[in-house]
């Protein structure tokens, strides 16, 4: 029997009244901003405001895409997170497993702490840690390469090291605390599963292999979907902090990009047609993701 | 029944409060008009008795000693009690991050309400914008009526940069010392090799080469025979040595204006200055990190460890209390720095940039309803002798006035000395010291220094004074470089730093690109602008 509109509201009214604040949230900070999207449709003199510009169409995305630099740091915006996706997206799946195979509780404890420290330190300060290590005259490794008699490695000034300095940070920053939703899926896997298979004569791998792994199966795919939709969004802190002038071919990205067009030259046409490009795109990321894996896997998300 | 209606009432009512809420806060966030209108309201009220507050922008550098604020300092009371309270006008200062002024002064001007009534930059091409846009106001009229003291202070020189269009839209501060940079060696080291002070850039390979393999200062191989960072007193210098004669027209024509800055980026000699860096860099002779060093912190670093053998500089950055030569006198004993004119061109002369002899744009936005007032503060701080209290402190406590020159006493206490820490972002009209003419202009920054380094910087002061270059300037602003000119000195750094760091054998190739690079992303915009401007400024 389905309760009637009244008894309904009745009965669950405080569930709703739960919803109103994050509701009030996605309207205000996310919904409310969107008002600003026509900037990239209008001539944007912040003298006169919003409505007070003019209308030019589609003439600020003409004018991006005829911009070199504007493929240039799509183009490294997509690279820089494909080589993160695959470096970054398994070493948090990995390092889980590794924790979850732990036997002593203190030592568990131990590391997870250790790894979920990065997470905390603000880019800046990674920057500097960066540049104290991997630096090519005065950098500690640089040192020590120097001192076995081998030529100094140009980590943050070559391009391709460059690459992997960036990926390498990236790990170190965010591995530890990706771990954390792998765990809470983990607690979830029946134990009685492992005692049966120990009883079949399985050993570890083939524990992890056939029970683990396939347990988090939903949770890989869900995080795989929320990467791929971020593909072509890229955080602003890190490459701009550990990229440098150098190796601007690869660090320069559509977020930077943003912010050098927006915030440092004042031209808020463009720069909101390419956020708004970003968002178009990342929207059909994310759709074409989990349309994908609701084909290949049955798992989706929406 | 009655329970249910209540529960729906309920809800309802959580509803409209949400409704409400929200309709609340998107009325805050875009009611900018809405609150220029009331300021004129509270305006109209304010005239008739009521105190009106004047904000000013402050830059905050987070050097206030303890006890202070960058808003609340003797400086504040100063302007409050002389010019403030007699006017009937509360000061407000708001404070600007100095790092990061222009991306902070684009947020307050966009937000329409907020912005201060003096606002300012060192970007021209941020003060085009604005004017440009409608967004200032026009000052010429302003200016004649209540700023006659101010006027004469700037001159016309001066004021001439502050046009838009033939109109008066911005003050630009008087600039009292027009030098920039000089270069310094370690004169011990030369002592030690008896070696000659180089003369000319030829000279200072050798000499470069003789501190590489010879380590005069023992540093056990990590000698950095020349200071480099990818900052303008370390490349400019030596770059702007290496552009050949040209005639006027492709003076104005090829120079880019990037920033506040002429850059030689297409004048007939910028490839060789690469060349040369890319030839210092491949044999060891310049620092290895040099493109990692926007800030010359590590030069800094290495030159006060003692590492560095040569390198140049602003004119009086190293002598500064507890500056770069004093750390080097701590940490090398018998170190001595001699400032000197190296870098040379064909004909022996030592060509640098010179100053404009403006500093900072100062502005009135025109959603400001204080324009008169405004006018009014800066007409009193260019008159009497509020300027000199402003950047000095008080005569007797802070300085003694010799030969007309206010000469620091460094014996005053401290929260005396604190007194005028941040004088140089109060007395915003003068960009340096302002004692009549530039000679005395100078001996005030001497002065200023400790006396163990006055003789050092009374040198530097002057071979940043010699063979200068004065920058270009057109009667109209190039509006390409307001719009690229950001971008492009990224790409500017970029064509110093990977032509510099190429192998020699791809020099050739790396240039092409880069300078490809540069020209589509901007440049060429520019010297089709800056042609045309030429050829309409000749007719």
């Amino acid at each position: 029997m389905t309760l009637k509109g009244t008894s309904y509201l009745r009965r669950y009214w405080q569930l709703y009244a739960l919803l109103i604040l994050p509701v009030s949230y996605f309207i205000i900070f996310k919904y409310g901003p969107m008002y600003g999207i026509i900037i990239a449709f209008k001539d944007f003199n912040f003298f006169q405001g919003i409505g007070g510009s003019e209308w030019i169409g589609f003439d600020g995305f003409r004018e991006v895409f005829a911009m070199p630099d504007f493929y240039k740091t799509l183009r490294n915006t997509f690279m820089l997170n494909f080589f993160d996706l695959l470096v970054s997206f398994p070493a948090p799946l990995i390092l889980a497993i590794m924790l979850y195979e732990l036997k002593f509780a203190w030592f568990k404890k131990l590391s997870q702490t250790i790894l979920y420290i990065p997470h905390f330190i603000s880019w800046v300060i990674i920057g500097g840690i960066v540049y104290q290590v991997f630096g090519t005259q005065s950098g500690m490794i640089n040192n020590i390469v120097v001192s076995l008699g081998f030529e100094a490695i140009p980590f943050l000034t070559d391009k391709k090291d460059w690459l992997i300095t960036y990926l390498a940070v990236g790990v170190w920053q965010s591995a530890g605390w990706g771990t954390i939703i792998y765990l809470a899926a983990l607690t979830g896997i029946n134990r009685e599963l492992f005692e049966a298979a120990e009883v079949d004569g399985a050993g570890r791998m083939r524990k992890i292999w056939s029970i683990t792994l396939p347990s988090l199966k939903p949770t890989i795919v869900t995080l795989l979907i929320i990467n791929l939709g971020h593909m072509i969004s890229i955080g602003f802190e890190r490459p701009y902090i550990i990229g440098n002038t150098a190796v601007r071919d690869y660090s320069d990205v559509l977020s930077t990009f943003v912010y050098r067009m927006g915030i440092e030259s004042g031209q808020y046409t463009l720069a909101t047609v390419v956020g708004l490009f970003q968002a178009v795109v990342g929207l059909i990321f994310v759709l074409g993701a989990n349309y994908a894996s609701k084909k290949l896997a049955d798992q989706s998300i929406l | 029944m009655v329970k249910a209606a209540k529960g729906k009432k309920k809800a309802i009512a959580l509803l409209a409060l949400t409704l409400v809420s929200t309709m609340l806060f998107s009325a805050c966030s875009g009611g900018g008009n809405g609150n220029a209108q009331n300021n004129k309201e509270n305006g109209g009220e304010a005239a008739a008795g009521n105190p009106v507050t004047l904000k000013v922008e402050v830059f905050d550098r987070g050097n206030s000693p303890s006890g202070l604020s960058i808003t609340d300092n003797y400086l504040t009371n100063f302007v409050q009690d002389n010019f403030g309270t007699p006017n009937n006008i509360t000061m407000e200062f708001v404070p600007v991050p100095r790092s990061e002024e222009v991306q902070k002064l684009n947020v307050l001007m966009a937000s329409g309400s907020d912005v201060p009534d003096i606002v300012f930059t060192y970007d021209s091409g941020t003060f085009y914008r604005y004017a440009q846009q409608g967004g200032l106001t026009e000052l010429g009229e302003l200016l004649d009526q209540h700023g006659p003291n101010l006027k004469a202070f700037l001159g016309e020189e001066t004021l001439a940069y502050g046009e838009f269009e033939g109109k008066q839209f911005a003050l630009p501060a008087k600039r009292a010392h027009l030098g920039k940079y000089s270069s310094f060696i370690r004169q011990d080291w030369l002592d030690k090799l008896g070696l000659p002070v180089p003369a000319t850039t030829e000279e200072l390979y050798n000499t470069l080469k003789a501190f590489k393999e010879q380590d005069p200062g023992q540093t056990g191989g990590k000698v950095i025979p020349l200071g480099m960072a990818l900052a303008p007193a370390q490349y400019e210098p030596l770059i702007w040595s290496f552009i050949q004669p040209h005639s006027e027209e492709e003076r104005y024509t090829l120079t880019q204006q990037l920033g506040s800055r002429d850059y030689p980026t297409l004048l007939p000699g910028f490839k060789d200055a690469l060349a040369f860096m890319n030839k210092l860099y491949n044999e060891g002779l310049m620092s290895a990190d040099f493109g990692l060093d926007e800030d010359k912190k590590k030069l800094n670093e290495d030159a006060a460890n003692g590492l560095v053998g040569f390198f140049s500089e602003d004119d009086m950055n190293p002598f500064y209390p507890d500056g770069l030569y004093a750390t080097l006198q701590k940490n090398v004993p018998g170190a001595k720095l001699s400032a000197v004119d190296v870098y040379s061109n064909a004909e022996g002369k030592h060509p640098k940039p010179e100053y404009a002899p403006v500093g900072l744009y100062i502005m009135i936005p025109k959603s400001s309803e204080r324009a008169v007032e405004a006018i009014k503060y800066l007409d009193w701080m260019a008159s009497g002798d509020n300027l000199l209290h402003m950047q000095n402190g008080v005569e007797g406590e802070n300085y003694t006035l010799q030969n007309g020159i206010p000469v620091v006493k460094a014996d005053a206490p401290e929260d005396v000395k604190n007194r005028i820490y941040n004088q140089g972002d109060m007395a915003i009209i003068s960009n340096g010291k302002q004692l009549g003419d530039s000679e005395k202009n100078v001996e005030a920054y001497v002065y200023g220094m400790p006396e163990a380094f006055h003789e050092e910087t009374r040198r530097a002061l002057t071979v940043s004074r010699s063979d200068t270059i004065k920058p270009v300037r057109f009667d109209r602003p190039i509006e390409a470089q307001g719009k690229y000119g950001t971008g492009l000195l990224d790409k500017f750094h970029e064509i110093i730093v990977k032509t510099t760091m190429a192998k020699p054998d791809q020099f050739e190739s790396v240039y092409e690109t880069a300078m490809k690079d540069y020209m589509a992303n901007g440049g060429q915009a520019i010297l089709d602008e800056r042609k045309k401007a030429y050829e309409a400024m000749n007719k």
